[in-house]
């Protein structure tokens, strides 16, 4: 057998074919093999089993909406980091940032619009998502453990659109957090602590809105995006969405 | 369409190294089941997914086309709104604070994180798991729904129905 010989030539010449089979392992086998493939040999579609039960495919049975909370999310962390380009965590400059946004910078407004509408958005379909796996029983046995992690991801979502209310720090933001944050201040005997860690202070104040910035943009998407990835793991390790059980 | 054998899909192939994933204890929903009602992840799966994105990303962009953010004058920690809500989600305790600060501030939210926390461990009789609103689970779809229910009828009165000092008042008067 005679040594392959590489040549410059060659190598030129097969250079689109070579990149690409780099990037993209060919596969040879049947049609089922390259379809397998194509779902584990990628990154972003790994987190799928290559073959599903026809079950979870039924659009009446998940309605989508742990999908489409999903997708919320990354259009809320895509528009959310846009925003931040723009926005400054001050009392005195957060107000005019949202003016310049509607105003000076291009598209501003539908930005911050995208922003929002998803944030609330999200919250509505993280509910009824959990009430779709209430009502079809998803959370028996061997999911006990995911419904808890879904619980946790609802009260992260509330977080993050609770302290992403104060931003803006209009009337509206500034007396919502003011009413929601006294709500905490209720509970017996460390009722008053608790919304003082919260608000760093015992006001709405500078203090609070750099409390909810960084809890906003960093702190809360971090801890949400791990739940969701041990959400997502969850449900393949229990043998993929729930189904009725055989005959 | 070319439909596998099951030797296709899964070759006899005695170099094949396995590995041990997790040890799930009673039946597997794989183990020693044919492929028969499963279908490839790609493209069966992952274009329906790329769909609902496309979805879902037109509609957020429409509405926003269509309707802006609120933005009211800026904060005045001088000049409260009357009345002062709390954010939609929200309003519903806020409702219930209005009633009893203790109990509807405290006490309620704390119960409801508390009981779905627990709820998967309390109720654990297998019937009617994966279908909608099964017959054998009447009562815990009542409960649920009576729950909801509340909720939202607490948000709708605290959101729409609440005027000027917490006073009831009807929105188109
Ligand atoms: C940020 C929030 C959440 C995201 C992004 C999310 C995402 C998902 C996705 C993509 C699925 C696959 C099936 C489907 O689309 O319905 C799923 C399933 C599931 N989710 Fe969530 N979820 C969230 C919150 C919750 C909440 C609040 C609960 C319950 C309290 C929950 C409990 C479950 C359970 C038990 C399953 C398995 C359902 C089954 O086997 O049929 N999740 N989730």
């Amino acid at each position: 057998m005679s040594a392959t010989v590489y040549t410059i030539r060659d190598s030129i010449k097969n250079l689109p074919k070579n990149i690409r089979s780099s990037v993209v392992r060919p596969v040879e086998g049947t049609q089922e093999q390259a379809r397998a493939a194509a779902v584990f040999g990628n990154v972003f579609l790994h987190i799928h089993p290559a073959r599903v039960h026809e079950n979870s495919l039924r659009f009446s049975y998940t309605l989508g909406l742990g999908l489409i909370s999903f997708y919320l999310f990354l259009i809320l962390s895509v528009s959310g980091t846009l925003l931040m380009f723009y926005y400054t965590p001050s009392t005195q400059l957060a107000y005019h940032n949202m003016k310049d946004l509607e105003y000076v910078v291009s598209f501003g407004v539908i930005l911050r619009n995208i922003h929002r509408w998803s944030a609330h958005a999200m919250v509505a379909c993280v509910f009824l998502h959990m009430c779709r796996v209430f009502y079809t029983g998803s959370y028996k046995a061997p999911r006990e453990f995911n419904w808890v992690v879904g619980v946790c991801l609802l009260l992260m979502t509330l977080f993050l659109s609770f302290t992403g209310y104060l931003l803006p720090w209009d009337q509206l933001a500034f007396w919502a957090i003011t009413v929601g944050s006294n709500i905490a201040a209720y509970a017996p005997w460390i009722g008053e602590k608790i919304r003082f860690v919260i608000l760093g202070g015992n006001e709405v104040g500078q203090m609070a809105l750099i409390r909810f910035y960084v809890l906003h943009v960093a702190l809360l998407p971090v801890v949400a995006l791990i739940l969701m990835g041990i959400h997502f793991w969850r449900i393949r390790k229990d043998g993929g969405l729930s189904r009725p059980a055989a005959e | 369409m070319h439909v596998a054998k099951k030797e296709e899909i899964f070759p006899i192939d005695p170099n094949k190294t396995y590995s041990l994933m997790a040890i799930v204890e009673g039946d597997s929903l794989q183990v020693d089941k044919d492929p028969g009602d499963t279908v490839s992840s790609w493209p069966n799966l992952v274009l329906r997914e790329l769909l609902l994105f496309l979805v879902v990303g037109i509609a957020v962009v429409a509405v926003s086309l269509l309707f802006n953010a609120p933005l009211e004058e800026p904060a005045n920690a001088l000049h409260s709104t009357n009345p002062a809500k709390a954010p939609w989600y929200f309003v519903g305790i806020q409702e219930l604070v209005s009633y009893s600060a203790f109990l509807g501030g405290i006490v309620a939210p704390a119960g409801i994180v508390l009981s779905l926390l627990f709820l998967p461990y309390l109720d654990r009789n297998p019937a009617g798991v994966g279908v909608w609103f099964a017959k054998e689970r009447r009562v815990a779809t009542t409960l649920f729904t009576v729950f909801v229910v509340s909720m939202l009828v607490l948000i709708v009165i605290g959101q729409f129905l609440r005027g000027p000092n917490w006073t009831l008042y009807l929105p188109w008067k």
